[in-house]
This record gives structure tokens, sequence and C-alpha cells, in this order.
């Protein structure tokens, strides 16, 4: 159980998954979309992005949870992102985004 | 200033220093540089090791248990002691990082235009060294004249190496699949030693070399002479030759004139090297016989294989060897 | 001391014959659960382990004495600098460190036992027997030779075609699966289990060390785990990672390999620090100088110990802003080193100095560590180091921070704490013996060893020509090594006298200002007797010398001892098999993943209607089982980023197709991946009906989504087949190998998640997954959410960014 009590409804997590649906679809068509092509790759990090975060908060409940949880998930979330830019900027990947 | 300090640290070593993979006596711009940086970080390293060290010693002495003593005032802290010995060594380390960054920039700068280019291909476990401006090829003895700037690519066909000639600068792997660069510009003539320095298998110890820096009208002859085909030998050395065309030889050495193998290492002038098998014997006769009947004794794992010659087989391609200058 | 009364070691029991009593001995320490059981096992087998790394380097020395010395062969020296390294970091050094954390950090919190004992005790036996797998090696002749940091593609199968390399990467992956069970156990020990009082702050810095170090363990072995994996792919089913003609970049594996190898090197010096921090104040009487700074250095140096690995790659050519910027971060990474090294001379100053033998070691490390940190300064500037770097300077710093540092510390709590662990006293005057001659020794061996590398000789070369001038000070080095053998024998001598006939031991030898002296010496199999009041940091002085403070209300526990288990050796063992089976046979290999998985499920099934096991929560209210996945899941966000920088980084860099855009079905990876976010809505409806009690549904929602899993799995299995008969396999390009390994090993997680699934609707069917159960789906649900959630960054990062 959670420290806070609080805790997501069934509607919660239907409005939640119903959101997932809509957001995957709109990245889905988004590629297949030549206007956009230009800022393709930020909308589509930005929206996987949000799914990745409904997930999280929701479905496994960080929204809800004691901030201990939320150190111990988020730190190295981000140390990871950090050392994985890091790691494309050494080997030269981010060049391969602009073809 | 620096170059007081530079030369401070030489004397104080002497000659405990001046050996032949000495990395404290430069012979090159790049090596002058590091040399700089090598003295401002040694003066600050000792520095600092000898104020921890005279704290500690003190400490020690002086706060001995007395018998009978009162517990000592629990001290928990001191906030501006704290920032005080955070901030100082950050300034220290400024002292340090400034001229850092400007070494590294400065000769890491692309090479200016008139530099000979050497590309130096590290391969188990030899060096073979080829002048794409001047057609010649060579191995495990590079030449460069002196005073005019060097620009090594370095490449590798087989696994990482990396080629370190101290006295000329910092070293820089070999990493097959990239093209790395040195650059520098050797300043004194003279012969000066080098070995790779990146574990790459067996006979990593045995892949060392020499660099000969000349001064310019000696190495204009040196090129030269790697341009000219050998003259026919007679007496021995003709028996060396024929040996020699008739074995497995040819598949892998290149003699101008004589043979085009490109897995060994080019021998078309290998009678003027001072050392051969990758700088790990002098180049005599009763070396070069040795080497050519067994060179797995000399050089574990080594490539060449056993071709099974005798004794005066040996000692004929040997004559052979030698002759080519 | 004072007259303190002595706490005898019990007397031998002659109550059954000889023989049944040595079998029944033997029974108890393989089924033990006992974190100070495990911690004397995991000391005693690492110093065994210690011993053979040393033997290697006497070897290694006596060959280096004199210059073209026949004493070992090329052969037998490339092997013994490359197991020397590979034994003192990863069976000698932690290990020797886990001894400490096992048997201390309960004690110095004030808990009775680690949050999971049974996980305890399964890390020693897959360290053991990956220590035992990497030693097989020399008994089949085909030691590892590749140096202890195996640069690709040295290591690949063209150049490295013997089983040495295999055994190295095998027994690695063992130790690593080890590290990391071991240190999510003593995170959530650390973060869960502290009484009323034990704030975060108040806790001895040993312990704070502790869990940084745990965080660097369980975030940096990820990265490594993945390099690895790709080797094992590399020299096992062929694929390219590390292969150059297929567009593989050897650089790859150099900063995979850094980006674990820099926060180790942490790894290996935070525990001794903490030792120190713990030593100096007992015996100057006086506490820690700026304990909370000191701490939060410690946590500093942790989160920038990410940040600086490629300053092991100064000679590599990444370039020079890759260069000045590690530059800079190695150089900010000093400080935090250095405030600590003042807060422990101002320890020191104004103390009152009683100079036992534990306190000589922790002196000595300030001192030689002071000298291995100058040094690492010294190579943190590139140009410098591209002097030094690979060559014996290097070697001289690495062993002034890891001798004069790691060991000396590790010295130091052997004698501090060596009391309290056999409840006898470790004879002073030899002590103190020994610290000299260890001292002399390896200042003998390694202080020449920075002139060696100043007129350039490089590391790991077998055998030097004369004429270098290397000659004498090799000698003077070698006789050195055997200045520290002696040191070391001269340990074992004072081990051996003590143990047979050593001063009994008190409580509180040292008038020492932490819990672990507030037990008996050694502790009865349940720690304390009632648990401690915790009163401000030191909390044990306070109740001798004050201030007390407020006590803390007390808590109110049972004792509750965790009952031996016989699962994790077999875990362990089958583990091993494993690892043998992929040297041998794939029936080897089936046979032990058969082992395994069984004890896996018994050791997880095995307390399952015990009343203490499903009550777990600590603390802070959180069960450990919810603090363990979450902790888990942060070590993930590093494998898959791993994987996922890999894939990125090699995008494009394919010799030959297919291409991505050639082969990639978007319109059907959509399908599936909608198919597994509707399996975590289907999850959580899941855990909501198992808390509300409502089995039907539970077990509806639990089948579904384990059903949904299966359907992507399907997919995946589909996807997999059509692009193999369209052109694409792992071997194919790097494209396939990246490709393959990257969704290859999410599915591998998602088939773990669905048996995870299975199993709970299997329970459910029998009646054992109730209200009060739920924590075990709220835990398998955050699993299977992030294994949603890396799917969600897969999806647009492989398959959508064009």
């Amino acid at each position: 159980m959670n420290v806070t009590g609080a805790h997501a409804t069934v509607r919660t997590y239907l409005k939640v998954a119903l959101v997932l649906t809509g957001v995957t679809i709109l990245e889905v068509g988004s590629i297949y979309i030549r206007q956009l092509t230009p800022i393709i790759v930020p909308l589509l990090l930005a929206m996987s992005a949000a799914k990745f975060a409904l997930v999280v908060l929701f479905f496994m409940h960080l929204r809800y949870e004691s901030r201990v949880l939320t150190l111990l998930f988020c730190g190295p979330l981000l140390l990871a992102t950090g050392i994985v830019i890091a790691l494309m900027t050494l080997t030269g990947a981010f060049l391969v985004f602009g073809r | 200033m620096r170059a007081a300090l530079a030369a401070l640290v030489q004397t104080l070593g002497g000659c405990a220093w001046d050996t032949p993979m000495t990395t404290v006596i430069p012979r090159s711009d790049f090596g002058r540089d590091i040399l700089h940086l090598y003295a401002i970080v040694t003066w600050v390293a000792a520095g600092i090791a000898l104020v921890v060290g005279a704290a500690l010693v003190l400490a020690l002495v002086r706060f001995r248990a007395k018998p009978g003593a009162p517990l000592p005032v629990q001290t928990r802290g001191h906030t501006l002691l704290e920032i005080g010995w955070t901030i100082a060594p950050a300034l220290v380390l400024l002292v340090i990082a400034i001229p850092t960054l400007h070494v590294i920039f400065r000769t890491q700068a692309a090479p200016p235009a008139q530099a000979l280019e050497v590309t130096v291909l590290g391969r188990q476990w030899w060096w073979e060294f080829r002048y794409p401006t001047l057609g010649i090829t060579t191995a495990n003895e590079l030449h460069l004249p002196a005073g005019r700037p060097a620009a090594l690519r370095l490449e590798g066909p087989d696994v990482i190496h990396s080629f370190w000639v101290p006295q000329l600068g910092g070293k820089r792997d070999v990493v097959p699949g990239r093209r790395n660069q040195l650059a520098f510009t050797p300043e004194i003539a003279g012969e000066y030693w080098g070995q790779c320095a990146e574990f790459c298998g067996v006979s990593h110890a045995n892949m060392r070399m020499r660099v000969i820096v000349d001064a310019p009208e000696a190495f204009e002859r040196w090129v030269a002479a790697q341009r000219v085909t050998p003259p026919e030998p007679s007496g021995r050395a003709a028996e060396g030759k024929a040996i020699f065309t008739s074995r497995a030889c040819v598949g892998c050495h290149a003699i101008r004139g004589v043979s085009a193998g490109v897995l060994g290492p080019d021998l078309t002038t290998f009678g003027s090297r001072r050392t051969l098998a990758a700088g790990l014997v002098p180049n005599t006769p009763a070396n070069v016989a040795a080497w050519v009947k067994d060179p797995g004794a000399l050089k574990p794992g080594v490539k060449m294989p056993v071709l099974g010659l005798t004794d005066d087989q040996a000692k004929a391609v040997a004559a052979y060897l030698e002759s080519l200058k | 001391m004072g007259a303190e009364r002595s706490h005898r070691a019990p007397p031998a029991s002659h109550s059954r014959s000889a023989p049944v009593s040595w079998v029944l001995a033997t029974a108890s320490w393989i089924t033990t659960v006992d974190h100070k059981r495990i911690g004397i096992l995991y000391g005693v087998t690492a110093f065994a382990f210690f011993l053979l790394g040393g033997l290697e380097a006497l070897l290694i020395r006596l060959q280096l004495a004199a210059p073209d010395a026949h004493v070992v062969s090329a052969e037998t020296y490339n092997a013994l600098f490359t197991m020397h390294g590979t034994t003192m970091v990863f069976l000698a050094i932690m290990p020797l460190n886990a001894a400490f954390f096992n048997y201390m950090v309960p004690l110095l919190i004030g808990a009775r036992d680690v949050a999971f004992p049974r996980l305890n005790a399964l890390s020693y036996w897959i360290f053991l027997f990956g220590g035992l797998f990497l030693n097989a090696s020399f008994l089949v002749g085909t030691p590892p030779d590749v140096g202890w940091f195996g640069y690709a593609n040295l290591t690949s199968k063209q150049f490295s075609p013997s089983h040495s390399v295999d055994f190295w990467l095998l027994s690695l992956q063992l130790l690593g699966v080890s590290s990391m069970i071991a240190a999510i156990n003593f995170i959530v020990t650390i973060v869960n289990m502290r009484p009323p009082g034990m704030r975060l702050m108040r806790m001895p810095v040993f312990v704070w060390m502790t869990l940084v170090v745990q965080f660097l363990i369980v975030l940096a072995f990820p990265p490594i785990t993945v390099g690895l994996i790709f080797l094992m792919f590399d020299r096992f089913f062929g694929s390219h990672f590390y292969d150059v003609a297929a567009g593989g970049d050897l650089h790859l594996w150099q900063h995979l390999f850094w980006i674990f190898g820099h926060p180790e090197v942490y790894i290996l010096i935070l525990p001794a620090f903490g030792i120190v921090s713990e030593v100096l104040p007992t015996f100057a009487r006086k506490p820690l100088f700026g304990a909370p700074v000191v701490v939060y250095s410690g946590v500093l140096i942790g989160f920038f110990g990410f940040g600086v690995w490629s300053h092991h790659m100064f000679a590599a050519g990444m370039g020079p802003v890759a260069d000045a910027a590690f530059s800079i971060a190695t150089m900010l990474i000093a400080i935090p080193t250095g405030v600590k090294i003042f807060n422990w001379l101002a320890t020191l100053w104004g103390g009152s100095i009683r100079a036992t033998t534990a306190f000589h070691f922790a002196v000595g490390l300030v001192g030689l560590f002071t000298i291995g940190g100058l040094s690492g300064i010294m190579h943190a500037s590139p140009p410098v180091d591209l002097q030094q770097t690979d060559s014996y300077f290097v070697v001289a710093h690495l062993h002034y921070v890891l001798i004069g540092g790691s060991l000396f510390g590790l010295f130091a709590g052997a004698y501090y704490w060596w009391p309290k662990i056999t409840g006898r006293l470790l004879g002073e005057r030899l002590g103190k013996l020994q610290f000299w001659v260890l001292f002399a020794g390896f200042n003998t061996t390694f202080f020449p060893q920075h002139y060696l590398g100043a007129i350039g000789m490089p590391r790991r070369i077998y055998t030097y020509a004369g004429a270098t001038g290397w000659t004498l000070w090799n000698t003077v080095s070698t006789v050195g090594a055997f200045g520290i053998a002696a040191g070391v024998l001269l340990f074992m001598v004072n081990a051996w006298r003590s143990l047979r006939a050593g001063a009994p031991a008190p409580a509180d030898p040292w008038d020492g200002r932490t819990l672990e002296w507030r037990t008996s010496s050694p502790p009865p199999p349940h720690d304390f007797d009632t648990i401690p009041p915790v009163l401000g940091r030191d909390t044990f002085w306070r109740e001798k010398y004050g201030p007390r403070g407020a006590p803390p209300a007390p808590s109110h526990d049972h004792i509750h001892l965790p009952a031996p288990s016989h699962w994790p050796v077999v875990v362990g063992l089958g583990m091993a098999v494993l690892a043998v089976g992929a040297l041998t046979h794939l029936t080897i290999v089936l046979m032990g993943a058969l082992v395994t998985i069984v004890g896996i499920f018994r050791l997880a099934l095995e307390h399952h209607r015990t009343p203490a096991h499903e009550h777990q929560t600590g603390g802070l209210g959180l069960d450990h089982r919810k603090v363990a996945l979450w902790v888990f899941l942060g070590s993930e966000c590093f494998f898959f980023g791993t994987l996922i920088a890999t894939y990125l980084a090699y995008r494009g860099r394919s010799v030959v197709g297919p291409e991505p855009h050639e082969i990639l079905n978007i319109p059907l990876t959509t399908v599936s991946t909608f198919d597994l976010l509707m399996s975590s809505l289907l999850m959580v409806l899941a855990l909501a009906a198992v808390e509300r009690d409502d089995r039907r549904h539970a077990r509806l929602w639990l089948f579904g989504t384990a059903f949904f899993g299966l359907i992507f799995l399907a997919f995946q299995a589909w996807e997999f087949t059509q692009f193999v008969r369209e052109g694409l396999t792992l071997q194919q390009n790097l494209f396939g190998s990246t490709f393959f390994v990257l969704t290859g090993f999410h599915g591998a997680h998602v088939t773990v998640g669905v048996v995870w699934l299975l199993s709970l609707w299997l329970l459910d069917l029998r009646g054992r997954l109730r209200a009060a159960d739920a924590v075990k789906v709220e835990v398998a649900g955050l699993y299977w959410h992030f294994v949603d959630v890396v799917w969600i960054a897969i999806f647009t990062l492989v398959y959508l960014i064009p």
C-alpha cells in the first residue's frame, strides 16, 4: 500500500489508457505528415515522454507515493538519460538525426 | 617562469632521467609543451603532499593521549573552515586547468600544410611507416627531418595499439576503424626509442621502434636510398637472395624490385636499420641469422613462420638482408 | 580501559560425535541466512582470493626483477596480470568490503538483519561460484590474458580464439549479478530498516558510504553487463558490436567499460573512507570533524563519478573537446575528495590520540591515499596523461589508491572490528609490526614505479631490455613486493594466534561511539536483545557521555530470526552450471537453467505463508519489496538506456543492408504497442481487484495481462521470423545486431513478466492471493508497467524516428 492513502480510481486509469491510445495514434500519424518533418524528432520525443510520464505517474502510482520512491527512480532515470546523451555525443551519433 | 620550473625538475634528477624512453627530456615542441605542464602539476602535487604530510605528522605528535587527560573538546565542525578548504583546492586546480586547456587545443590543432605526412600502421607486433607524398614504405624505424612538422596518421588493421615515442611527445592509440592523428615538430637530431603502449597480445612487450630524426640533408639522403632498387648481390648475399626468392619469404615481405609481399615489414633497406624485429635486438648478422632461423624464440607468437632453414642457409639470408642498404 | 566484564567465547559442544557435528556445522553454514555468518563467509573467501591474487603479483614481480628474464613465458605473464587485476578488484577488495557491509551495517543502524536475508546468502554463493569459475580457467589451461579491462577487439574470437575471454566475461556477469542483488538488499535495509530515531543524518558515516556504494553498484553494473553481452554475442553468435569491418566502433567497448569502471573505483574506495571515518574519531576521542560535509562529499563523489569516465581514454583520440570536458570534470571531483582528507586531519587535531593498530592503518590510508590522489590529479591533465597513461606511472597511481587506500582501510576495519566479530583481540604489538612491514614493503614496491613510468616503462610488458635503464628500480620494486607478502603473512599469524588463544574482547574494547559496541562480542544471533534507542549521531557515545537529548519512543519489536534455507546455494550452483554449459554443451546450459529457475521459484515461495514474511514494512511505511523493485527499475533505466544508446550510436553505420526503413513494419508494430499499453491497463485493474479481495476479477485481469503479454510476444516472434526471411539476422549487419539484441532483451523481459503474472494467477487459483498479498501484485505490476514504458521509448526511437 502507499503512504499517502490517496489512490487513483478505475476511472482515472481508463482515462489514462484513452490518452495513451490517442497519443500513440498521433505519434504514428505524424510521421506520415510531410509538413511536420522539420520538427518530427522533438515532436516524437515529446509525445513518447508524455506517454512515459503518464504510465509512471498513474499506472505505476508514483504520483501518489512517498517522495522516497520518486527519488529512487527519477534520480537514476535522469542520470541514465544524461549518460545516453553523452554517449551519443561522443560517438557522433547526433549527426545521424540531421539526415 | 614555467621554463625555469621545468629546468629545475630536470637538474634535480640529473642524469637519472636521461634514459632512452624518458618522458622528461623532450626533443619536440609537443614534448616541451607537455613538460611545462608536467612541471606545474608535479610542483602542485608535491606542495600539497608536503602540507598534508606535515599537518598529519604534527597532529599525530602533538595530540597523543596523555595519561589521565580528560576528554578533548568535542568539536563538531567549523563552517568557515569547510568553505575555505573547498575553495582553496578549486583555486589551485585552476592553476592546472587553464594551461591544460591551452595545451590540449594547441597540440591537437591541425598540422600545417608543409607537414610531412606519415601513415603509421600498428600491427601485431611491428610498425609499418608509409610516406604517401614520398612514395616510400619502411618498417620499425621511422625517419623524420629535424625542424619540419610531422603529421602522423595512425591506422591499424588488427587490434588497438598505441604509438609512443616519449622524447617526441605523448602517446596516441592506433584504433582500427578510426583515423587518429599525432602532430609535432621534432627539433633535435638523434635516435629516439618508442614502444607500443596498449596491450595488444602475446608480444606486446616486443613491439618497439626507433625514430631517427635527421638533419634535413641527411633525411633527403635517406629518402633517396629508399627509392633505389638494391643492386644485384654477389657471393654469400647472392646465395641468400636465392633462398629468399625461392621460399615463402616473398609472400610476406617486400623488397623493391624483388618481391611485393604486404603481410610483413618492408625490407628494402633492412641493412641500414639499427635494430631488427621491431626494436628488439641490434641489427647484426648473427642476430639476423638467428631470427630468420627461429623468429618465435625471440618474439613469442610472432606471425613469421619457421621455414626449416639450416644454419648455413640462415647465415646466407642474413648476408643478403644486411647487403640491402 | 578499566575493569570491564569480559565475554568468554562459548565452549565447544561435545554432545555429538565429531563427524556428525562436522556435517551439521557445514550444513548450517551452507544454509545460513544470518548476516553475520554471511559476512564471515565473504571475508574468508575473499581473503583466500586475495592471497591468490597476491601470488600472481609476486610472480609478475619476479619476472620483472631483471631484464629479459625467463621466470614465466609471455603467455603466462599476460594471464597473470589479467587474473591479478580481475581477482583483486572483483574477488578480493569488493567482497572484503561486502564482508564488512554484511556484518556491520545492521549492527550500526540498530537492525537485526538485512531486508532480504536469503537473497543475501544468494549473493554470496553466486560470488563464490563466479570466483571459482574464473579460476577454473587455469585448470583447463586457458586463463584470460587480455588485461582486466579486456579492450575490444583483442577480445574478439579472431584475436582471442580460445575460451580464455569466455571464462572472463561469463564470470564477470555472474559476479555482477551477485553484486547487484546485494546492492539492492543493502539499499532497502538502510532506507527501510532503521529504528526510530536513526534519521539518515544520524547514521554512522560508514553506513552512508555503504549506501552510496550500493547505488554506484546498482547503476554502474548495467552498462558493463550490456558491454559484456555485446562481447558475448560477438563471440558466441557472430554479431558485430565490436567488428570494425561491419561498421562497429571500438571506442564503444571502452566507453561502456569505463562508464562502469570509474564508478567502480569509487565502489572500491568509499567503504575504506567510511572505515577511516569511524576509526579516527574513536581513537582520537573526538567526533568526526564536519561529519555532514563528509557525508555530502561522499554523495557528490558518487554522483560526479558518473561524469568522468573518459579520463581513462585521453590517449584514445576522442578529440580536444571531449578531452577538455572530462579533464575539467575529473579535476572537480578532486575537490570533495580533498575535503574529506582535511576533515580527517581536523578530527585528529585537538584530539587525545590512542595509536592502536587500527588507528595506524587509518592514518596510513590518509597519507597514502593523498599521494595516490595527487598522482591522480596529475593524470587529470590530458597532455601530461599522454605521457603517464599506460605506463608504470598509472600503475603506481592505482596501487597507491587501491592498496594505500582500500587495503589499508580494510586492515583498519579488520583490527577495529575483529574483537566484535570473533570475541577476541588481535595482538597490538604484532599488529603494529605488521603495519610497518606492510607500509615499508608497499612504498618500496610502488613509489619507484612513478619514476619508472616517468622514464618511459609501459605497463603490461612481460619483459624489457636492460639498456632502457629500468632494471635497478624494478629489482627494488620486486624486493618491496616480498615485503608486502611478509606484511600479509604477519596478519595471518596475528589472526591465527588471536583465534586460538587471543585475549577475550569485551563488548566495547575501544570506548566506541556507535551501536555495534553496545552488544556483546560476538553479538548474539539476534544482534541486540532490545533495539537500542538512538539519541543522535554517535548515539552510543551520547549514551555514555551525553548530550542525551530526548530519547525516541521505544520500538516494540519481536525477535524473528529468518530460517535457514538451502535454496540460495542451489540457485548459485544452477547459475554456475549455466556458465559451464556455455563453454561446453547446450544440454548443460539447459540443466543449469532448469536448476536456477526451479531454485528461484522455491526461494520465492518458501515462506509464502509465514506471518513475518507477509509484513515487511519499514520505518517509512513502505514495503521492502516495493522499495527493492523501484531501485531495480532505476538500474533497468541504465540497462535499457545503454542498449538504446548503442542502437542510436550505431544507426546508419551498417556497411550492408537491409536498412531500418526497408524492413520495419510500422503499422503492425503500432498494433503490438497498443496491445502492450492496454495490458498495463489490465494490470492496474488486476491490482485494484486484489486490493478489494475481488478474486474473480483479480484472476480475470491477471490472466488478461499475461495474455496480452503473450500476444505482444507473438507479434514479436512473427516480426523476427519475417525479418530473418527478408535477410536481416543478428549476423547480417550492425542494424541486425543492435536491433535484435535491444528488442530481444526487451522481449525477454516481457517473457519474465508473463511468467511472473501467470505464477501469481496460479497462486490466486489456489486461494493464496488475498488482499494482504496485494503488495506482491503491486510489485509485479510495477515491473510490468516499466517494461511497457521501455517499449514506449523503443517504439519511438527505433521504429518511428526517421
